[in-house]
């Protein structure tokens, strides 16, 4: 048994690339992630070598749907490709559509916590740039129950957070224009963040306040319902890897200064949307995901006031502007505070998605949850260079699945 | 103390060319300027604005931009806090439309000219002398969006507190990735790149009879670290272009390298048929479509002079490197290249040492470091630049006897490996990207 859960080191890909124009498949994305990841980590394949010698080390692949992108299922065997050293390593693939790497890496902390393992290594990846924009959005509307709410749609998830959207300003009565004010402001700040992120897909691209603001124009055409293009994060490939471990791995290589997991929340809601809103009472309109991050507070033995830095799952602007009362930065129903006076803002009290998030660094599906943990890490270990929150102590993520039906929080710190 | 500029107002000169256009859609969505654009007519000005608005992928940007013609250029330049000259690359033209703009131009603005190669020196001579220390030249890459390369020139007359408030501007402001580049002909990017392609259209020559251009292009292919092959690449630049690019560089240097400018004939007798590449249908290569849009292309044969189908050649090196490259084993790629001794790996081989060589020669010439090499080749160009080639070859071979082996004794006598091989460092940029398993 192990009473925390340190976290080693990890690396991302640069998810501006596109390995199916670079005519690369999964293998060599998993080998760049896991040879970077063991690099920034200080790991080498000869040290998991020693470990599996003796059973004590284990890996657990992130996807959400390679089946449909790429022709591939039994991914968690993958890693034997990558290198000879994952031979026999126990080794498997877990998936909870865009929360697919937050499941790993619970399954992860819980095989180090239980003392089945002492190092763990997590891959999140997706690739999704192998098929045309119009099927992956069809694939990816297999993330919410697909036969009732996306089988006749052009593009489902837009459509139902543009839903979300809705809800969110008929639930809290809210000015439309100022409610969509919000979205694109929070638009603009992400992609700001990214232009810090040298591993962010929109780095180079161009986004204003008045081009996110300019919904139903030649660029930024409306897609789902009251959302347009700049609310939404976009397709890419990309791979994210961490390494955790136990208390008696860090004693034995002598490891000091290593951030630990404090707090972690799990709760699925309601597969369907409309069942999830009904849920929705006097407070918060997506009251499970608001329960996970109560639950991860809770088991941290921290509150809001602790956490210096956040990681949300802006896959649209209206899950993030949902997320910030879900992590208790502003009351339910006046989030727009915290968006209007720049506290979520990289400079500001409650900074949120310094790496851009899903819109500015991009939204592999399935290494999402994965790379967010990986920018906790960083965030509390000194390490994210030009993106770098100063003085992080305490950091928090939120990664949902679907439409907020599998809700992953986790809380990042120094020891 | 640096100061920030202000620039707040733009005129862009040439408006309606493919830079002007591209340049004016930087300045008003990075840059949030008003940008005068001024070419012979409102109506081809107002075209060039929708360009740049696509360009940069925003149509809000469309209320920055102003569509005007030649006859508001006085008016225009005396309001801007930043002219930008990009009419056509001609000596006798641009100096006519900088004395124009020297004129009107306000003393504390600046004037920038987007020549690629033309004396930038010379061009600031055309201002008034009070106004010269704030000419420069910016040289941005086509697609600006895509390739942030901005080379970045000075003159004798530069004020220097100017320059850095410039370059600062360009890129904080603009996001671009800026090469600080002496006054050299054709600054350091297509000096470094024009070398390579200009060679290789040299071995199409020499090789004619194993196919020429496309021979070559196979060689030196994606999987050689570059997004498109060399005389592809000088086809969509345009032949034209090429042309007056390395007779530029064949006249106004003379290094070991010279050589390497000279024009093959069969390139002037395509341009002397108005087959001048991409924009005009056919040049090295043409693209034929049929009824159903089906795309067939059709190779220049320097042997026979006609267009004929691009050979699907398979060459053993290059099918092992893509093999490895697409399962991300870039080590084995680039042993198999190395350890292969065909012609066409000792072709491509000595395509990328020369290319490291020349590189950074001309770095430490036309540049301030030797980095920038770098920056150039890899932002400008989307090839693997040569720092980072260099870590390729370190990962699996001493680079100094690599170079040593495989470089011809005429090129050796002039480059000193040993000093090149002291200055290598890490690249900040990794190669692996740049590697496609790709034809």
């Amino acid at each position: 048994m192990s009473d925390k859960v340190y976290i080693l080191g990890g690396a991302q890909t640069d998810f501006e690339r596109n390995w199916t124009k670079e005519g690369k498949n999964m293998i060599a994305l998993l080998r760049e992630a896991v040879a970077d990841g063991f690099a920034a980590s200080d790991f080498s394949c000869e040290e998991l070598q020693r470990l599996n010698a003796n059973n004590r080390v284990a890996a657990f692949v992130g996807n959400f749907m390679a089946e449909r992108y790429i022709d591939q299922g039994h991914l968690g065997a993958f890693l034997t490709e990558v290198h000879p050293a994952f031979n026999g390593v126990p080794s498997a693939r877990y998936e909870a559509a865009c929360a697919s790497g937050s499941v790993a890496l619970e399954a992860a902390m819980s095989h180090i916590l239980a003392g089945m393992y002492d190092v763990c290594i997590v891959a999140g990846w997706e690739i999704m740039k192998s098929v045309d924009n119009r099927m992956c959005a069809g694939i990816l509307g297999r993330a919410a129950y697909y036969e009732k709410e996306a089988k006749d749609l052009d593009h489902p998830f837009p459509q139902l957070f543009g839903r979300l959207a809705q809800a969110t300003i008929e639930k809290y009565g809210l000015d439309r224009d100022r409610y969509l004010d919000n979205l694109a402001r929070i638009s603009t700040l992400n992609y700001d963040n990214a232009k810090r992120n040298p591993l962010a897909q929109t780095r180079k691209w161009f986004m204003s306040y008045e081009e996110a603001s300019a919904r139903g124009s030649e660029s930024n055409p409306c897609i789902g319902g009251l959302l347009g293009v700049s609310d939404c994060s976009q397709v890419t490939d990309g791979a994210a890897v961490v390494l955790l471990c136990s208390e008696k791995y860090i004693r034995e290589r002598g490891l000091s200064g290593k951030p630990v997991v404090k707090g972690y929340g799990h709760r699925n809601a309601p597969l369907l949307f409309d069942k999830k809103i009904a849920m929705s009472g006097s407070g918060h309109i997506l009251p499970w995901t608001r329960q996970t991050c109560l639950d991860a507070y809770a088991r941290a033995q921290l509150s809001v006031g602790d956490i210096d830095v956040f990681e949300t799952h802006d896959c649209f602007t209206s899950s993030e502007y949902m997320a910030l009362s879900a992590f208790g930065i502003t009351e339910p129903g006046r989030e727009y505070e915290a968006v209007e006076n720049g506290l979520i803002a990289l400079n500001g009290a409650k900074p949120v998605n310094p790496s851009g998030g899903l819109i500015g660094c991009g939204h592999p599906v399935g290494a999402s949850g994965v790379r967010m943990f990986l920018d906790l890490y960083k965030q509390v270990s000194g390490q994210a260079g030009t993106y770098q929150v100063v003085g992080a102590r305490n950091a928090m993520m939120l990664n949902i699945g679907g439409t907020a039906t599998t809700n992953y929080v986790f809380i990042v710190g120094q020891a | 103390m640096e100061k920030g500029l202000r620039i707040e107002t733009v005129t862009v000169v040439g408006a309606n060319g493919t830079m002007g256009a591209n340049v004016a859609g930087i300045f008003a969505s990075f840059g949030r300027a008003k940008v005068y654009m001024v070419s012979r007519t409102k109506e081809k000005s107002r075209l060039a604005a929708e360009r740049s608005a696509q360009s940069v992928r925003a149509h809000s940007i469309m209320t920055n931009l102003v569509p005007v013609d030649y006859d508001s250029l006085e008016q225009c330049v005396a309001e801007s806090d930043l002219v930008f000259e990009s009419t056509a690359e001609n000596l006798e033209l641009k100096i006519q439309m900088t004395e124009r703009i020297g004129k009107s131009l306000r003393p504390d603005a600046i004037a920038c000219t987007g020549s690629s190669g033309l004396s930038i020196t010379r061009l600031a001579a055309c201002l008034p002398e009070e106004k010269r220390g704030h000419y420069f030249g910016v040289h941005m890459f086509n697609p600006p969006y895509q390739l942030t390369l901005c080379e970045l020139t000075a003159t004798r007359y530069s004020d220097k507190e100017t320059y850095i408030a410039l370059k600062n501007y360009l890129s904080s402001v603009l996001h671009r990735t800026v090469a600080e580049s002496k006054d050299s002909p054709a600054f350091l990017g297509n000096r470094i790149g024009f070398c390579f392609m200009n060679e290789a259209l040299q071995y199409a020559q020499r090789y004619a009879d194993n196919g020429g251009i496309d021979y070559i292009d196979a060689i030196l292919g994606p999987f050689t670290g570059r997004a498109m092959p060399p005389i592809l690449t000088s086809n969509f630049v345009g032949l034209d272009v090429h042309k007056a690019i390395v007779d530029n560089l064949y006249a106004n240097t003379d290094d070991f390298a010279r050589d390497k400018f000279v024009l093959p004939r069969f390139v002037s007798d395509l341009i002397s048929h108005k087959r001048l590449g991409l924009k005009s249908g056919e040049g090295f290569y043409k693209l034929l479509r049929n009824e159903a849009g089906a795309k067939r292309l059709l190779v220049y044969d320097i042997k026979t002079g006609i267009y004929r189908d691009v050979i699907n050649y398979s060459f053993p090196f290059a099918i092992r490197m893509k093999k490895y490259l697409k399962e991300g084993e870039y080590g084995n790629a680039v042993k198999s290249l190395i350890d292969n001794h065909s012609q066409e790996a000792d072709i491509c081989l000595g395509f990328l040492l020369r290319y490291i060589v020349y590189a950074l020669y001309t770095a430490e010439h036309v540049g301030y470091n030797l980095e920038v090499a770098d920056d150039v080749m890899a932002t400008g160009y989307s090839w693997c630049p040569p720092f980072a080639l260099m870590d390729a070859f370190a990962g699996v071979t001493d680079l100094a006897s690599l170079l040593k082996s495989r470089l011809d004794d005429a090129f050796l006598s002039h480059a000193d490996i040993d000093h090149i091989v002291s200055e290598y460092r890490n690249s900040k940029y990794d190669y692996r990207p740049f590697f496609k398993a790709k034809d």
